[in-house]
C-alpha cells in the first residue's frame, strides 16, 4: 500500500489528503482473471468473426450477382429518343404531312426561385389566364421530379418564342421546349386519305411494346395504315442517375432512325381540283389508273380538318362534327355504300354477254312492264321501242335490263357481281371500309325471313332494290373492263406494286363490248357530257332513287329542287378517258345530287380538263338532249 | 517516467488500430466523395476525420503517461462530473435531427453521452475490482445503478444507442467478473419480461418502426427499409473482390444514405469485397485479441476488469454495426470504431486504447 511512482500532477500537489486520497491502491495477492471471464471473451470474439464472415459471404458472394443486378439497375436508365415520323408527299413531291416545330415552355421547379411570380409570368407570355396555369402546374407538379423540366405550355407562336427567349435570363427555371408536331397543311382536301395522329392511348400501348406514354401514333387514314413505315424507330440514351433520379451522364447508345416519307400517288392539283368541282355538294370523286389501280385522286366532301386531332379535339369540336347533318367524317368513297343505279348496267351487261346473250337480240320496250299487280317503269315514259343490248346501255333502257335479267335470275347475278369485287372491300390500304352488299336469296332469308321475290331481280337489275356498292368498287370494276379483267386493289401509295385481287370472269370480247358501249354512250348517250374532241372518251350514269319513285299530281315526276334534300335521287357517273396514252377512270358520286348526267356528269368532266387539260370547245352542253326526254324524265 | 515502459508499449495493437483507422480515413474519402457529371466533389469529412484522429492520439498519448490504477480515484468525480454535463444537454444542448445531444463550447460540441460512457466504465471497473469472489446482491445492484442513472438521463435525449451501448458494456463487465448463480439465473429469466416493457414504454415510435424494417425491409421500401435494401445491396454488389477504391456506384451515387457514418462499412464492402470485408473483420477480431490479452496479463484487479469493460466498448460497437449494415440487427445509430466518421468517438476510442495500452505496458511493473 505504497505510493509507487508519484507523477507530475501528484507531485505538484502538496495537500496531504489528496495525495492520500490520490494513492494507488496495490493489491496484496496475485491477480488471477476469472477463469469462465477468458473463455467468455474467446468465445465472443469467436462468434463475431464467424457471424459477420457468414453473412459476407452470403451476401457478396452467394447472392453478390443478384446485388450487383439490383445496383446497376439502381443506377442506369434508359431514354428514349423520338425517331421523326416520315413526311407524306404528292405524286409531285409537295408536303401533304410535315412535322413542324413546336415551342412549348416549361418550367424546372428546382431552378425557380418565386414560383407564382414565375407562373403569372408564364400565362402573360402565352396569353393563358392564369389560373389555368396554376391549375395545370398543381395538376402536374408531382409527376415530375424537381429537377425535371414540367412543361407548362404547349403551342407558342415563333415571335412569341423569340420575345420569351430574350427575356428569360431573369426567370431561372423556365425553359424553351422545341417539340415535333405532325401537321397537316392541305387540311380537308386530304383529312380523310391521310386520317391523323394523336397520342396513344392504353390498347395501343399495349398491343405494341415499342411505343410508350406520350407517342404520337396513326389513329386513322394513311397515317394508321402505313405506321409502320411512317414511324421509324426510336432512338435510346444511357444515363448513368444518382439516388435522386438526377442524370450524371448521357451516352448515345442508339441513334433514332427516322421514318420513312412516302410518296402517294394522288396529285394535290387534282384534288383540289376535285373539291372545287364537287363545291357545296356533299359527294365524291374517285380517279384511278385502270393499269396500276394506283389512285390519282379520292375526295370526298365535306371533310374535316385534320389538324384539330394532333394535340386532342376539343369536345366543342368533337360535337361539332359529329353532329353534322352533312357526315363530314365519312370518307364517302369507301364507307358509304349507295344504290348505283344505271351505271350497274355495266356489270349486268357483262354479265349477259358472258351467258350467251346476243347483242343482237332485240327486245321491245314499251316504257313499263307488269310483273303481277307491279309495274316496273323504263325512265323513259314511252318506252325506246326496240333495244338491243349496246342501245339499252348507250341509252339506259331499263325494260330489256328488267327482262334479261330474269332470264339470269338472282343467283347468277349475284355470284357474278360478287366475282367483280362487289360486296367485298377492294383492300384499299385505308380503315373501315365498307363492302357495300350484293343481295341474294340466302341474304334475305337471313335478314328479313322471306323467300326472294322476282320483282328484285328487276331492282338489282337498274342498280336499285338492296343492291349496294361504294364508288372506289364501281372505280375498281370500271378499271378491270378497261385493263383486261384485272381486279387491282386501289393503290395511294406510288411506289406500291399492282396487286391482282381476282380477275372478272369475262372473256375479253365482252369486256371490249362494255367499254365500247361506253364509249358510245360518251357520244351520243346518256355521258355525253364528259365527251371532248382530244380524247376517247367514255362513260355510263346512273340516277339511284333513294325512295320509292314519287309521282306528283298527274303522273309526273318530281322535280330535283322539289323534294327533301334526303329523298333526292343519288347522281352517279363512272367514265374513261384516254388521251395520249393516258387512261384514267374517273367516278362521280354526288349524294342526293338529283340527276347522273346533269350533276355528277359536269364534275367528272371538270376532272378530265384538269387531266388532259381545259377543252378546246364546249360539246354542245346547252342543247338539249337528243333523246328529248320529256320534262320530269332524267335519262341516267 | 521507468524506460522499460516503453519497452513494453503493445506495439501489436497500436498497430492494428493505425491500420484500421487509416483504412477508415480512407474509405471516408470514397465515401464521401460524391460523382456529378463531370468530376467528384468531395466532402471535408475525411479532413475533419484526420484532425480528429491527430486529437485521438494525443489523447492516447496522455493516457498512457500516468498510472493508469490512478484512475482508480478520479472515477467517482468522473461519474459526478458526467452526471453533471448530461444534466445540463437537456437545458441548453444543440438540437440536431429532433435529438438533444450535444453541449456546445463555442469552437467545438461535445457530446456528454460519450464521457458517460468512459465514467461509467471507470466507476464500474472501480466497484467490480472490490472483491474476488463472484458478486453478491449488494456489488451487483449498485455496479448496475452506476449504469442505469447516466442511462436514464441518455435515453431522453433520445438516444437509444448509447443507452444499449452502457448497458451492455455493464454487462460484458459483470459477466466477465462472475455472478453468484443464483443471480444468474434470476437475470436470464426477468430479461425476457423487461424486453416487452422496452417495447411499449421505452421505445419511440420510429424506433419501433426501424425493428419492423428490419424484420422486413419490404415494408416500405422507399422509407424505413431504404437504408437496409440500400446497404445490403451496396455489400451484396461488391461480390468478392469489390468494384475498386472510388468505383462504388451505391455510395457514390448516394443510394446509400448514411454513408460515412453508421454506413461507412458498407462504402468499404462494396469497393473491396469480401476479401476485403474478411481482412476487416480479421483485423478487428486481432484487435479485439490483443484487448483481451491484456486484460488476461493485467497485474491487478482493477486493470484487468478496466480493460474487459473497454473491450465489450469495442466489441459491441463492431459487432452491433457491422451487424446491422449487414442487415442481421435493426438499424440502431451505433457507429464503427475507426471507420465511421464522428468527432467525439474518434477522441474517446483513442483514449481508451491509451488507458489498455497503459494498462499493457505496466503488466510487469510489480512482478518482483
Amino acid at each position: 500500500m505504497t505510493d509507487a511512482k508519484p507523477n507530475a500532477l501528484t507531485a505538484a500537489i502538496q495537500n496531504k489528503r489528496l495525495r492520500a486520497w490520490l494513492s494507488i491502491q496495490v493489491e496484496s495477492e496475485r491477480y488471477q482473471p476469472p477463469r469462465y471471464g477468458i473463455v467468455l471473451l474467446q468465445v465472443l470474439v469467436g462468434i463475431l468473426f464467424f457471424v459477420l464472415v457468414t453473412r459476407l459471404w452470403y451476401l457478396q458472394v452467394h447472392s453478390g450477382g443478384e446485388f450487383a443486378r439490383q445496383a446497376q439497375e439502381n443506377r442506369l436508365r434508359l431514354e428514349r429518343i423520338d425517331a421523326p415520323r416520315g413526311r407524306i408527299l404528292d405524286m409531285k413531291g409537295k408536303v401533304l404531312a410535315d412535322n413542324r416545330t413546336t415551342y412549348g415552355l416549361s418550367l424546372i421547379r428546382e431552378d425557380c426561385a418565386d414560383i407564382p411570380a414565375t407562373l403569372a409570368r408564364i400565362a402573360e407570355w402565352a396569353g393563358v389566364p392564369l389560373n389555368q396555369v396554376t391549375e395545370s402546374y398543381n395538376q402536374n407538379r408531382l409527376r415530375v421530379k424537381p429537377f425535371e423540366p414540367l412543361l407548362m405550355i404547349t403551342d407558342i407562336p415563333f415571335d412569341k418564342v423569340a420575345r420569351i427567349e430574350s427575356e428569360r435570363n431573369s426567370w431561372p427555371g423556365v425553359e424553351v421546349k422545341v417539340r415535333s408536331k405532325r401537321s397537316y397543311p392541305e387540311k380537308e382536301f386530304f383529312a380523310h386519305v391521310l386520317g391523323y395522329v394523336a397520342e396513344v392511348n392504353d390498347r395501343e400501348l399495349a398491343r405494341d411494346p415499342s411505343l410508350a406514354m406520350g407517342d404520337m401514333v396513326g389513329k386513322l387514314g394513311l397515317e394508321m395504315e402505313l405506321e409502320s413505315r411512317l414511324r421509324g424507330q426510336k432512338g435510346q440514351y444511357s444515363l448513368e442517375v444518382d439516388a435522386h433520379g438526377r442524370t450524371l451522364w448521357k451516352t448515345l447508345k442508339k441513334e433514332p432512325q427516322s421514318g420513312e416519307e412516302v410518296r402517294l400517288s394522288l396529285d394535290i392539283a387534282l384534288q383540289r381540283a376535285g373539291w372545287n368541282a364537287l363545291g357545296e355538294e356533299a359527294g365524291c370523286i374517285v380517279v384511278m389508273e385502270p393499269d396500276s389501280g394506283k389512285l390519282r385522286a379520292l375526295i370526298t366532301s365535306p371533310a374535316y380538318d385534320n389538324n384539330l386531332f394532333t394535340s386532342g379535339i376539343s369536345q366543342k369540336d368533337w360535337d361539332l362534327l359529329r353532329n353534322n347533318k352533312r357526315y363530314p367524317l365519312q370518307n364517302r368513297v369507301i364507307q358509304s355504300p349507295y344504290p348505283p343505279g344505271s351505271v350497274w348496267k355495266l356489270i349486268m351487261a357483262s354479265l349477259f354477254l358472258e351467258r350467251g346473250v346476243s347483242p343482237r337480240e332485240s327486245v321491245y320496250c314499251p316504257g313499263e312492264i307488269k310483273l303481277g299487280n307491279q309495274i316496273f317503269r323504263c325512265w323513259k315514259r314511252g318506252g325506246h321501242g326496240s333495244v338491243n343490248l349496246e342501245s339499252a346501255l348507250v341509252n339506259s333502257c331499263d325494260v330489256y335490263f328488267y327482262l334479261m335479267a330474269e332470264r339470269q335470275g338472282i343467283d347468277r347475278i349475284e355470284r357474278f357481281a360478287k366475282a367483280c369485287g362487289f360486296g367485298s372491300p377492294t383492300g384499299i390500304d385505308l380503315p373501315h371500309e365498307a363492302s357495300g352488299l350484293v343481295p341474294s336469296r340466302e341474304w334475305k332469308w337471313r335478314r328479313l325471313g322471306r323467300p326472294w321475290v322476282r320483282g328484285e331481280t328487276y331492282n338489282v337489275s337498274i342498280g336499285q332494290g338492296t343492291l349496294l356498292v361504294t364508288p372506289i368498287q364501281m372505280a375498281v370494276f370500271v378499271s378491270a373492263l378497261l385493263n383486261g379483267g384485272d381486279i387491282l386493289k386501289p393503290q395511294l401509295v406510288d411506289d406500291a406494286v399492282p396487286e391482282t385481287k381476282a380477275r372478272v370472269p369475262a372473256k375479253p370480247e365482252t369486256l371490249k363490248f362494255v367499254v365500247n358501249a361506253m364509249r358510245k354512250t360518251a357520244a351520243q348517250g346518256t355521258a355525253r357530257v364528259v365527251s371532248r374532241p382530244d380524247a376517247d372518251m367514255g362513260g355510263k350514269t346512273g340516277t339511284a332513287q333513294v325512295v320509292k319513285l314519287k309521282l306528283a299530281a298527274g303522273d309526273r315526276r318530281l322535280r330535283t329542287s322539289e323534294m327533301e334534300y334526303s329523298q333526292r335521287d343519288h347522281a352517279w357517273i363512272a367514265t374513261w378517258g384516254t388521251k395520249n396514252d393516258k387512261t384514267y377512270v374517273v367516278v362521280v358520286m354526288v349524294e342526293h345530287g338529283g340527276g347522273g348526267s346533269s350533276v355528277a356528269g359536269p364534275i367528272a368532266a371538270k376532272m378530265y380538263d384538269h387531266l388532259f387539260g381545259a377543252r378546246r370547245e364546249t360539246p354542245k352542253p346547252a342543247e338539249p338532249e337528243p333523246a328529248a326526254p320529256q320534262p320530269g324524265d332524267r335519262p341516267d | 517516467m521507468d524506460k522499460r515502459l516503453l519497452y513494453y508499449i503493445n506495439w501489436g495493437l497500436l498497430a492494428y488500430v493505425l491500420i484500421l483507422y487509416l483504412l477508415g480515413v480512407g474509405n471516408l474519402y470514397s465515401a464521401s466523395s460524391t460523382r456529378l457529371g463531370s468530376g467528384f466533389a468531395v466532402a471535408d469529412f475525411y479532413q475533419k476525420q484526420l484532425i480528429w484522429g491527430v486529437c485521438g492520439i494525443g489523447g492516447m498519448l496522455l493516457a498512457m503517461t500516468f498510472d493508469y490504477r490512478q484512475l482508480r480515484n478520479l472515477a467517482w468525480p468522473f461519474f459526478l462530473a458526467s452526471l453533471v454535463l448530461l444534466c445540463l444537454v437537456p437545458l441548453v444542448g444543440k438540437k440536431v435531427y429532433g435529438a438533444t445531444r450535444w453541449l456546445s463550447l463555442g469552437f467545438m460540441s461535445i457530446q456528454p453521452s460519450e464521457v458517460a460512457k468512459l465514467a461509467v466504465l471507470l466507476l464500474a471497473a472501480r466497484l467490480l475490482a472490490k472483491e474476488q469472489r463472484p458478486l453478491g446482491w449488494k456489488d451487483f445492484l449498485s455496479v448496475l445503478a452506476v449504469g442505469l442513472v447516466p442511462s436514464a438521463l441518455i435515453i431522453t435525449q433520445p438516444d437509444l444507442g448509447t443507452t444499449l451501448m452502457l448497458m451492455l458494456i455493464l454487462a460484458g463487465m459483470i459477466l466477465f467478473r462472475g455472478l453468484r448463480g443464483h443471480i444468474l439465473k434470476i437475470c436470464l429469466v426477468s430479461l425476457p419480461c423487461i424486453a416487452p416493457l422496452m417495447w411499449f414504454v421505452g421505445m419511440h415510435d420510429y424506433q419501433r418502426q426501424r425493428i419492423l424494417t428490419f424484420l422486413d425491409p419490404g415494408i416500405d421500401p422507399r422509407g424505413s427499409g431504404y437504408h437496409i435494401l440500400q446497404s445490403r445491396i451496396a455489400i451484396g454488389s461488391g461480390q468478392l473482390w469489390g468494384k475498386g477504391f472510388k468505383e462504388g456506384t451505391q455510395s457514390q451515387l448516394r443510394f446509400l444514405p448514411e454513408r460515412h457514418s453508421d454506413f461507412a462499412v458498407a462504402v468499404f464492402g462494396e469497393e473491396w469485397g469480401f476479401v476485403g470485408c474478411l481482412c476487416l473483420v480479421t483485423l478487428f477480431c486481432l484487435f479485439l485479441l490483443s484487448i483481451f490479452s491484456t486484460a488476461v496479463q493485467a497485474k491487478d484487479r482493477f486493470g484487468s476488469i478496466l480493460v474487459v469493460g473497454i473491450f465489450f466498448y469495442f466489441f459491441w460497437q463492431i459487432f452491433i454495426n457491422i451487424s446491422m449494415v449487414l442487415g442481421l440487427m435493426p438499424v440502431v445509430g451505433i457507429p464503427l470504431p475507426f471507420i465511421s466518421y464522428g468527432g467525439s468517438a474518434t477522441l474517446l476510442n483513442f483514449t481508451l486504447l491509451g488507458i489498455v495500452l497503459n494498462v499493457s505496458m505496466r503488466r510487469f511493473m510489480f512482478k518482483s
